[in-house]
């Protein structure tokens, strides 16, 4: 049983964050709604033996990978962990997309070729993860890398575990970004366990405590305020948009779920998960809107009917053809860089509508200068 | 240009590239102001600047690492491994990140890992490895392997130009002890073999500086016309020239300067013995280095090293049969 | 005073130093000691420069300089010797370090196989040519037949050794018979026989100008093959009878068995053998030993090196094919150098069959302390007269070849000899499988 439990420490911030409009704060919430129904409704596909391998879900984390992803802009970069699957939607995945891709059709983001949240759609500007964890550390490093040699007013983000810590990697990455002051922002979600290691036998100095020792300021905040998150990641990209350099926020939260779903986490105190059950990112954010008047069933009903069109659509999709297998192992003719993705958040665009009445119709596509993707569908 | 060392052929590769190409960087432990351990880029920040001669921290997964976040977002990094036996530190970064990119993500990795291999002087365990095939073993990265100052230029800057991630294997006791003609702009050489030399009775196939060591041990064997084939690339692996030669001289030797178990010759072995059983008159023979660290001391690593000596006396036996 | 003897002095050279391991060569910049000086052990002796650096190069022994081989400004590659020492006698560099072979090193594994493996390129390329591999010479690892070997088949015009396809007739300046203990492996004849002609001309061409003359002493075999004739020639009476016999039924036999010529006049012999014991016999002195088995001894040539006769014991006791194969088995031992002493002891009657070179007669030496020696020699087709039951002659083209007999007149007489030689003849001309 561990016996180190990571705190919320700080009061990041000590008020709300004056960069959200009303229709950003829904944002963020319909963002963490479309996540934590597609993760349950997928779960329930598993079970049902139509998803194949296994299946890992982010389930109580949401605020943080909606919160981050939310801040960053349509031509910064994103290496996507498999807890972050409200970075993907923000950035203009659809839904169906992702469920075709946990069950392995042709229409999935990966074709098949490889399995649950291990995707990146290029074309929004994100990476697709691999196993190896923090591996994709460096990849974003390498991504501000080329955005301060070509001078340009850009930004890559990337989470990594509080287990990944340990690798060689995550050093490397840290070290790398530090030394040549890279525009890279290091979301590290702290959910207490890697599998079933808890901090206490993951490292003896707390992470955020090391940021320093690299040469760069690091901020530990609530997790499970989605606008917490936003607005350090926000901060974080204006100083190193002015070339400060990289930042590391620690986001502490907790994993409901087990490490997979083959997982019934038995190695976690019930009182912890009682604990942070009373911190849902989910409820935490509902209860906020509802002061301001918003209409949170009906957003509710949104979600709920844009989810099933898009697990319907994805059991229509077919299997990859066998014959596929071996093919796409190397690229031919011109290399096709990442592209941007969306950016909803009203700081990089014109504010959004307001949500039309009519709960089915799909939300109005955000407009401005900047080439986005339809943002939900 | 006339004649350069193979070395300075490397050197001329990748300054042409630079040249045409703005997106082209190297990056590495000393290769910035220092111009590189064996000074491959030497004069070369002078030129271009200190972030397209990037003097990395020492970190081979982070070299190679961040080479494939600059990659995905339009640079074309070409890294440097001090040595060829350093990329084991960079394995996880190139095997199943960049490896596996595009079959997995659709999204290709165009980036290159220079690696100055091979033994011959004395370089002890760490310093003489040639590690190409545990990357013919990785799906999703080419390796190629010149022999000659010629192909080093045209084969680095295919490399540079594939958009995947390539494997160059520059073999360091070849760097200043062979030169050749080597063209002045810039142009490329297919991933293929090529006929060193013509042949009828008997095939040495080799690549890299064994090239040079079967050249040597054939020149003048009883008369025997003895082709030697340099594959040059390695993955792809050209089958097709392989089987030719097969084709025409049915004896076959295959040299690895590497360890011999699963080395790139065990491949061509076998797809010879799969494909041109027919064409053959004798067992397929390899000459290779015994699967023992490469020694120090210089009596112990010439006995380890294949060289003109074990390629002849394989080549004379096998012409007898 | 005289200088010292090189011979009587240790000398230690000073190399040009590897300085990185893609170092090839280095320059020499100046020289710190001139000949005639001493220098000690690791006190700087020149300085060099490099590619990659200058330096200087400490000296490997204390000794006098003897000779600077390498002036300033020379570059020469590495490992070039630069100047020589001389030490003090007992002093100087250990031994060299020894040539070793490749410890644990994978030797090429080219294993010999045995001689009738055909390889899958040799089988193709026969298949493809319509060629009987069993006719091939192999020039390869114990006779084994190279892709050379059968590729020459194919471009060449049927060798002189190599006997007809079983469906066509000979040509007529050709004998006919084969597998003769005379045809060489190599390319040399036997003893006394004329040198082939190589098979792929018709007749060499004469160098232009005569060669020197070259006196070589004769081979230990040589040597020892002609004291033992010389000795036959001077122990035994030597006489030849010649017999010449139809070998048309032979012919028609040997096809239907697969065989050679040989095992066949062997089985005949022996059976003529039987009729007259006292040509199965040795003489020694004044005493004759007619023998209850026959031992046939068959000469089989060794090439260049010279000819051995192997025995067949008991010859009696095995069939024609029996025959074949024992003759085959011990030529092929005597070629490699597998026959054990038994093999070429005991002998009580030998043939030769030297007949693949043309020849029609010969005066074969007996072999001591046998009696006698019949030569088979070449299988000619020749016109010969016939009779027909009425007593009508024609003439009918018959392959014939000569018998010829040598024996010893003093253990028996001309009559005797010729009766014998019709033995053996009757039985050749009216062979019906027995």
């Amino acid at each position: 049983m561990a016996t180190y439990i990571a705190e919320v420490r700080s009061q990041f911030p000590d008020a709300p964050s004056e960069f959200l409009t009303r229709e950003d704060r829904i944002g963020l919430w319909r963002a963490m709604l479309l996540m934590r129904g597609i993760e349950q409704r997928a779960m329930t596909l598993y079970r049902q033996g139509k998803v194949p391998g296994s299946f890992y879900d982010g389930f109580g984390q949401e605020a943080v990978s909606a919160g981050a992803a939310f801040a960053m802009g349509p031509h910064d970069r994103l290496c996507v962990l498999h807890r972050d699957l409200a970075a993907h939607l923000i950035r203009g995945v659809a839904p169906t997309r992702i469920f075709g891709q946990y069950m392995g059709r042709a229409g999935g983001i990966t074709r098949g070729r490889d399995g649950n949240v291990h995707f990146g759609d290029y074309r929004t500007g994100c990476v697709g993860m691999v196993s190896m964890l923090p591996d994709m550390m460096l990849v974003a490093t390498g991504m501000a890398m080329a955005f301060r040699m070509r001078k340009e007013r850009r930004c890559a983000l990337t989470w990594c575990g509080d287990g990944s810590t340990s690798r060689g990697d995550w050093h490397e990455a840290m070290n790398w970004a530090g030394v040549q002051r890279l525009p890279v922002i290091f979301v590290l979600e702290n959910n207490q366990y890697a599998y079933s290691t808890p901090l206490d036998k993951q490292f003896a100095v707390d992470p955020i405590k090391r940021a320093a020792t690299y040469g760069f300021p690091g901020i530990s905040i609530d997790g499970n305020d989605v606008e917490a998150v936003f607005e350090a990641t926000r901060q974080a990209r204006e100083r190193a948009l002015e070339g400060g350099g990289p930042t590391l926020i620690e986001a502490t939260t907790m994993r409901m779920h087990g490490h997979a779903a083959h997982d019934d986490m038995r190695y976690v105190p019930v009182e912890l998960i009682e604990q942070w059950r009373r911190r849902d990112p989910i409820e935490l954010q509902e209860r906020r809107l509802a002061e301001i008047d918003v209409d949170v069933a009906a957003v509710r009903a949104a979600v709920e009917v844009e989810i099933e069109a898009g697990v319907r659509e994805a059991l229509e999709m077919p299997m990859p053809d066998p014959a596929t297998a071996t093919e796409g192992v190397f690229a031919e003719g011109e290399a096709q860089e990442l592209g941007d993705g969306a950016a909803p958040w009203s700081g990089f665009s014109t504010p959004l509508t307001a949500l039309p009445a009519d709960a089915s119709a799909p939300a109005p596509s955000p407009v401005d200068d900047q080439e986005t993707h339809r943002w939900a569908s | 240009m006339g004649e350069l060392t193979y070395l300075q052929a490397i050197s001329d590769g990748l300054r042409c590239e630079m040249r045409a190409d703005p997106r082209v960087l190297c990056m590495g432990e000393d290769v910035g102001v220092f111009g590189g351990a064996f000074k491959v880029t030497d004069g070369f920040i002078e030129e271009f600047g200190p972030d397209r001669v990037m003097d990395t921290p020492l970190a081979e997964s982070g070299i190679v690492g961040t080479a494939v976040g600059a990659a995905v977002v339009g640079l074309r990094p070409v890294c440097e491994m001090q040595f060829a036996d350093f990329i084991s530190c960079a394995f996880d970064q190139l095997v199943n990140v960049a490896g596996k990119m595009h079959y997995r993500q659709g999204l290709a990795v165009p980036i290159t890992v220079r690696l100055p291999s091979g033994g011959g002087f004395s370089g002890g365990p760490f310093h003489s490895q040639n590690p190409e095939a545990w990357f013919m073993h990785a799906p999703g990265i080419k390796v190629v392997a010149p022999s000659t100052a010629h192909d080093a230029k045209g084969l680095l800057i295919s490399a540079i130009r594939d958009p995947n991630p390539v494997c160059f294997l520059e073999h360091k006791y070849l760097y200043r002890r062979i030169r050749g003609e080597v063209p002045e702009p810039g142009y490329t050489t297919p991933l293929s073999a090529r006929v060193a030399r013509e042949g009828e009775d008997l095939v040495v196939i080799a690549y890299g500086a064994m090239v040079h060591a079967a050249l040597e041990a054939t020149q003048d064997i009883e008369g025997a016309r003895i082709e030697v084939l340099d594959l040059r690339s390695l993955v792809p692996l050209d089958e097709a020239a392989i089987l030719e030669s097969v084709a025409r001289c049915s004896k076959v030797v295959v040299v690895d300067e590497a360890n011999a178990t699963c080395a790139a010759g065990a491949q061509v072995a076998a797809l010879i013995a799969e494909h041109a059983f027919e064409d053959l008159d004798g067992p397929v023979v390899r000459v290779a280095s015994p699967d023992v660290p490469i020694p120090f001391s210089p009596t112990l690593e010439q006995a380890v090293l294949p060289g003109a000596e074990r390629i002849g006396e394989a080549c004379r036996e096998l012409l007898a049969y | 005073m005289n200088p010292p003897e090189a011979s009587a002095q240790a000398t230690v050279d000073v190399t040009m130093p590897q300085m990185g391991v893609s170092v090839a060569e280095g320059t020499v910049v100046q020289w710190r000691k001139r000949v005639g000086e001493w220098v000690q052990a690791d006190e700087t002796i020149c300085e060099i420069s490099t590619d990659k650096i200058d330096t200087e190069v400490p000296a490997p022994a204390s000794g006098r300089v003897l000779e600077i081989l390498v002036e300033v400004e020379q570059t020469v590659p590495v490992g070039t010797v630069l100047a020589r020492l001389a030490t003090d006698p007992g002093e100087g560099k250990g031994a060299p370090p020894p040539e070793g072979a490749a410890p644990g090193e994978p030797a090429p594994a080219v294993t010999p196989h045995p001689a009738r493996h055909y390889s899958p390129v040799v089988q193709r390329i026969a298949a493809e040519h319509g060629i009987d591999l069993s006719r091939v010479v192999g020039t390869g690892r114990d006779g084994r037949v190279r892709k050379q070997d059968v590729l020459a088949a194919v471009d060449r015009p049927p060798a002189v050794d190599r006997p007809p396809a079983i469906d066509r007739p000979p040509a007529i300046d050709r004998p006919l018979h084969s597998e003769s203990p005379y045809r060489p492996e190599t390319r040399e004849p036997g003893p006394g026989q004329p040198a082939a002609p190589p098979p792929t001309s018709n007749g060499a061409a004469r160098p232009a100008v005569a060669e020197p003359d070259r006196p070589e002493r004769l081979s230990r075999m040589r040597r020892s093959i002609g004291e033992h004739m010389l000795r036959s020639l001077r122990t035994a009476a030597h006489c030849t009878t010649i017999v010449e016999a139809d070998f048309s039924s032979i012919e028609r036999a040997r096809r239907a068995l697969g065989l050679s010529y040989l095992p066949l006049v062997a089985r005949c012999t022996i059976d003529a053998l039987r009729e007259f014991p006292v040509m199965n016999a040795t003489l020694e002195g004044d005493t004759l030993t007619r023998h209850g088995d026959v031992n046939l001894g068959v000469a089989v040539s060794l090439g260049d090196e010279g000819l051995i006769v192997p025995v067949v014991h008991r010859a009696q006791e095995l069939s024609a094919e029996g025959l074949g194969r024992a003759i085959a088995e011990l030529g092929r031992r005597a070629r490699a150098g597998e026959l054990s002493p038994d093999d070429v002891r005991g002998g009580t009657f030998t043939i030769t069959n030297p007949g693949a070179f043309g020849a029609i007669a010969a005066t074969p030496i007996i072999s001591q302390p046998q009696i006698a020696i019949l030569d088979l020699e070449a299988v000619v087709k020749r016109p010969v007269v016939i009779s027909d039951e009425s007593g009508q002659d024609a003439i009918a083209i018959r392959p014939m070849a000569n018998l010829c007999l040598s024996w010893d007149h003093r253990a028996l007489d001309g009559a005797l000899a010729a009766q014998f030689l019709s033995a053996i003849k009757r039985r050749l001309e009216g062979w019906d499988g027995g």
